[in-house]
């Protein structure tokens, strides 16, 4: 609340120079279509001169009822939905959904399907962290990483619609698997890719990490502490910025996350340059992964061969009744998954990703909900701002990095 | 599928089955069961013939562990049963689901097609039991989820379909086929064989209205023992062996009978198919609606299948007192009324207007004089009590005239000779209002300046009373129909079908039995409670109705005390799921990918 004021008190002030000049909180609205916020997203914000007294973050513009349509849907249907969630890294949510299905239905997947997720998501991983550090310079002034970061994505995304037909709505998961196989000389391609990629994240890197504008922006802006960051529920870099080594890869290895070698970065101030800088780190721990993947993994099946989770194959479903009716029974009724609950969660590039899935024995879910890793960071964002000067606002919410379609369910 | 929808305890069903080898149908070609165990279905109990000392289940025989029941075990779940069920039914009552194609509970038992072999503690060592024909004995520990009992299921299932087609993409079977279905559970994968199909015939003409596909039938002789047992019609067999083997007719024969559409119903498969319903619509898309059979005064219980306020079919619905497991082909036909030639906006004369505006001419044309009130026993109980307040006290008539459809021959099974569906209920409506029914006979005797005819059913040729009209001063005429007696009315008010409102009919026997809307009207179509409530609005009443149940709650106070027995009126005879086809329990739920209500239901928030 703004304090009285007397209106006579500087005329009744021997000293005029000690006068306080009458002041009063002013609220602005920044949003929904801010140039310098990614998303669209409204913060109704109140102003004490340049300091932030309490921020409101209004989410809702991309809600599309993503938890309620897959009830509509069968299993399988619902997986076009995840690819709208995070839509720089729809291969992370992808997997992550199926991985949940898989874990209710007890499925084990081929091990070459999991070096192939894990090839995938590491390589959205890749796209997201270049999205969110390259916009972040753009944001606080330099166009120059943008481009870079850009051009980097591009290439990792012909690569990924190489592999999955689409450059940002994949689709690309199946139960059991995924949908085919590498493309041929894909993986040579992939390499090459990642040298290209590593030397635009090398001239990011130049360009902002020892940059005086960039690192007065983002140092010491936006702290939180590990223990409220913990209670926030934060996860991923922003979480990690703060202190705290929790990776779901690491705590929790799903796929082949064991058998790489990785580092997971650690911050110490929490704050936006070490956000920052861990996404920075993070991509060369991810083109390790992804290289690591390549040597390690052998040929064979890329997807399960159970015909109560799996479409038959073509010339079988055109030739044989057992086909016909597989697919049939598949498409129009869904795939069955059993009775029951679960919750299954992986690292998706802002944090950890969670799947509660109720399956009720029918080929649609019975309830669907996802733990997107942006809702809780985007409501620890008052406590990251407040008191702090309004431009300070640009940077956090960029290292935050709010997808509207994750937050927004 | 009705067989799907008997009740879990078998103590519903006054009979014991026969445990020796099924009449007849393993032996050759000629499947006529001896007569003593052939019988119409109608709560007599077969003849318990091969299990000595079988007393006949009673249907008040509960499941408390008194002395009458079997205790028997059924994969660890203790259940009791009546004497000489069968364990199939003894498993559903202990809530576990035994995969069968031939059992069927309104027909003797077969016990060939293999998918229902189960592990029994008193069997053979080695040995698996049909349980459709094995009844349960005391003490006895059935085992059907055994590493045994799943490979003959797979090997059951594998064998069906060895030489099935590869037809589910231009089947009618498809979304409700019990080889769909029972692959999916039991077998699950691919083809081992690699050699030709054998072929049959793909169109064998049964009837006028059946066609057999034999290549995709399995044989379960299910039609067989039908026309044989129930439509007492014995023109199927089945011809040749092993891979050979045929469903046909005996030479020169054909069937005839008026129940055999059953067969369609029965089929487990899409080898007998309906030549009404052939390609006409997918399975999976239809929404299946509780409702009545108006085709005559029996009142057979039945799904109503439609898609996007389209009727498709009827299925006879279980219902043990009424149909059992059946209905004939009249009724089965009777959907065509449901959508062909209806009258789906408010006329008058010739012109289209505006249904409040129909109400208001109609109102006036019949304010003038003396009204004959002709109500048709099509409508429902509801509609009837609406119509007869408007005439007692809107009109001021003491009689009305029944008209109706004319009757035609009925027969000693389901069919009633009387062609209308609630004769009972409408003479109860009178009664309620105290006015007089006189037949149809009498309408020629009147002296009435207009009639107001609330359904455009007669039992003489249309065009014939189309002319008398043509002497009337003024028309007012309910109809959903187009027919010549609805465009001979000076004021046309489009009438609801029983599909697309709710109501209740009453029975020959007085049986009232509540159907369900199945799908909205369209354009100005509503019920007739509605158009007689609003004309009597125009008329000066006080009465508003905004659905058929209010106007049951207040109406039916008039009717005389217990005319309808216990009946309920918000009893219905199953609770609706949203677009859920009630087909085998969590295997199909009927919905398309993705499937809405596409129309919401008219709710009309008052009469006028």
């Amino acid at each position: 609340m703004p304090e009285k004021h007397d209106s006579t008190e500087s005329r009744v002030t021997e000293n005029a120079l000690e006068a306080r000049l009458p002041t009063k909180t002013m609220s602005i609205n920044m949003g929904p279509s801010h140039p310098a916020s990614h998303g669209t997203v409204r913060f109704n914000i109140e102003l004490d001169g340049e300091t932030i007294v309490k921020l409101d973050p209004e989410i809702g513009f991309l809600h599309r009822g993503f938890e309620k349509s897959c009830e509509n849907v069968t299993w399988q249907q619902c997986l076009p939905y995840t690819d709208r969630l995070n839509y720089v890294s729809a291969l992370c949510n992808n997997f992550g959904f199926l991985t949940a299905i898989e874990k209710l239905a007890g499925i084990e997947i081929p091990e070459r399907a999991k070096y192939i997720r894990t090839i995938g998501a590491e390589m959205h991983r890749l796209c997201d962290h270049l999205t969110c550090t390259a916009a972040m310079g753009m944001e606080l002034g330099g166009f120059a990483p943008f481009l870079y970061g850009m051009e980097a994505r591009e290439l990792l995304w012909d690569r990924i619609a190489e592999l999955t037909g689409a450059r940002v709505t994949t689709s690309y998961g199946r139960i059991g698997g995924v949908e085919k196989d590498l493309p041929e000389g894909w993986v040579q391609k992939v390499k090459d890719t990642l040298v290209k990629v590593e030397e635009f994240r090398q001239e990011i890197d130049q360009l902002l990490t020892l940059n005086r504008l960039f690192i007065d922006r983002t140092r010491d802006t936006g702290v939180i502490s590990a223990e409220d960051a913990v209670d926030f529920g934060f996860t991923g870099p922003m979480l990690r910025a703060s202190g705290v080594p929790y990776d779901v890869r690491k705590a929790h290895p799903y796929w082949v996350y064991d058998r790489v070698e990785f580092k997971v970065p650690i911050g110490t101030r929490g704050d936006n340059f070490d956000r920052y800088y861990i996404r920075m780190q993070e991509m060369v721990e991810s083109i390790s992964i992804i290289n690591q993947c390549f040597e390690q993994m052998e040929p064979g099946p890329h997807i399960i061969e159970d015909w109560r989770y799996v479409m038959p194959p073509k010339p079988q479903v055109y030739s044989t009744i057992e086909g016909v009716i597989g697919h049939f029974k598949l498409v129009m009724e869904g795939v069955k998954i059993p009775k029951g609950e679960v919750y299954s969660y992986t690292e998706s590039p802002n944090g950890e990703l969670g799947w509660y899935l109720v399956s009720d024995g029918s080929g649609r879910p019975y309830k669907v909900h996802c733990r997107a890793p942006g809702i809780q960071l985007v409501s620890g964002l008052e406590h990251m701002v407040k008191g702090s000067m309004l431009p300070d606002l640009i940077p956090t919410f960029d290292a935050i990095n709010m997808i509207g379609g994750e937050v927004e369910q | 599928m009705t067989d799907e929808k008997k009740p879990s305890l078998p103590s519903g069903r006054d009979e014991a089955t026969p445990g020796g080898s099924a009449p007849g149908i393993e032996k050759g070609p000629t499947t006529t069961p001896p007569a003593d165990v052939a019988q119409r279905p109608g709560g007599e109990a077969k003849p318990a013939t091969a299990v000595p000392n079988v007393a006949p289940a009673s249907p008040a025989a509960q499941m408390q562990a008194n002395p009458g029941m079997v205790n028997v075990t059924i994969d660890g779940i203790p259940v009791a049963v009546p004497p000489g069920t069968p364990i199939i039914e003894a498993a559903k009552a202990a809530g576990v689901n035994i995969p069968f194609y031939c059992y069927h509970a309104g027909l003797s038992i077969a016990a060939n097609c293999r998918m229902c072999l189960v592990e029994t503690s008193n069997s053979p060592p080695g040995k698996l039991v049909p349980s459709c024909q094995v009844p349960v004995a005391e003490g006895q520990k059935v085992t059907t989820n055994s590493p045994r009992v799943k490979e003959q299921q797979r090997a059951v299932q594998e064998f069906l379909l060895l030489h099935h087609p590869v037809d589910c993409s231009i089947c009618d079977q498809a979304g409700e086929c019990k080889l769909q279905d029972y692959y999916m559970e039991h077998d699950f994968r691919p083809s081992r064989f690699d050699m030709p199909k054998w072929m049959k015939n793909k169109r064998k003409d049964l009837s006028e209205s059946i066609t057999l596909d034999q290549e995709r039938c399995i044989m379960c002789t299910r039609c067989v023992r039908f026309m044989a047992e129930v439509a007492k019609e014995p023109v199927l067999g089945a011809f040749g062996r092993g891979q050979r083997e045929v469903i046909d007719v005996f030479p020169g024969k054909k069937m005839t009978s008026n129940y055999q559409g059953n067969v369609v119903d029965l089929c487990p498969v899409g080898a007998l198919t309906s030549k009404d319903f052939r390609f006409r619509a997918r399975a999976y898309f239809l929404t299946a609606t509780p409702s009545v059979c108006t085709g005559c005064a029996r009142g057979c219980n039945t799904f109503l299948d439609h898609f996007q306020g389209v009727p498709y079919r009827y299925r006879p619905r279980e219902n043990m007192d009424v149909n059992q497991y059946w209905m004939c082909d009249i009724g089965r036909r009777s959907y065509h009324e449901l959508y062909e030639e209806r009258v789906s906006t408010a006329r008058v004369g010739n012109a289209r207007v505006a249904p409040a505006e129909a109400v208001r001419v109609a109102a006036e044309k019949l304010k003038g004089g003396p009204v004959a009130v002709v109500v048709s026993p099509v409508l429902s109980l509801e509609d009837a009590l609406a119509v007869m307040l408007l005439a007692r006290e809107g009109l001021g008539a003491r009689e009305i005239f029944l008209s109706g459809r004319a009757d035609g021959e009925g027969d000693d099974f389901l069919l009633r000779p009387d062609r209308n569906p609630n004769r009972k209920g409408v003479e109860l409506a009178a009664q309620a209002f105290g006015l007089t029914v006189r037949g149809w006979n009498d309408l020629g005797k009147t002296k009435a300046k207009s009639v107001l005819l609330a359904g455009v059913e007669v039992p003489v040729a249309d065009d014939q009373f189309a002319s008398w009209l043509g002497n009337v001063d003024a028309v007012v005429a309910l109809a959903s129909n187009d027919t010549p007696v609805a465009r001979a009315a000076h004021v046309v008010l489009p009438l609801a079908t029983h599909a697309e409102t709710e109501g209740t009919f009453v029975n020959f026997e007085g049986r009232a039995q509540r159907f369900l809307p199945a799908y909205p009207g369209r354009d100005d179509v509503m019920a007739g409670w509605y158009w007689a409530t609003a004309i009597g609005a125009e008329l000066g009443l006080a009465y508003r109705y905004a659905s058929a149940r209010e106007v049951w709650v207040e109406q039916s106070k008039r009717l005389p005390a217990g005319a309808l027995g216990d009946f309920d009126w918000d009893k219905t005879p199953r609770n609706r799921l949203k677009g859920v086809t009630p087909l085998p329990g969590g295997t199909v739920d009927g919905r398309p990918a993705g499937w809405r209500q596409l129309v919401p239901l008219k709710t009309p928030t008052s009469a006028a």
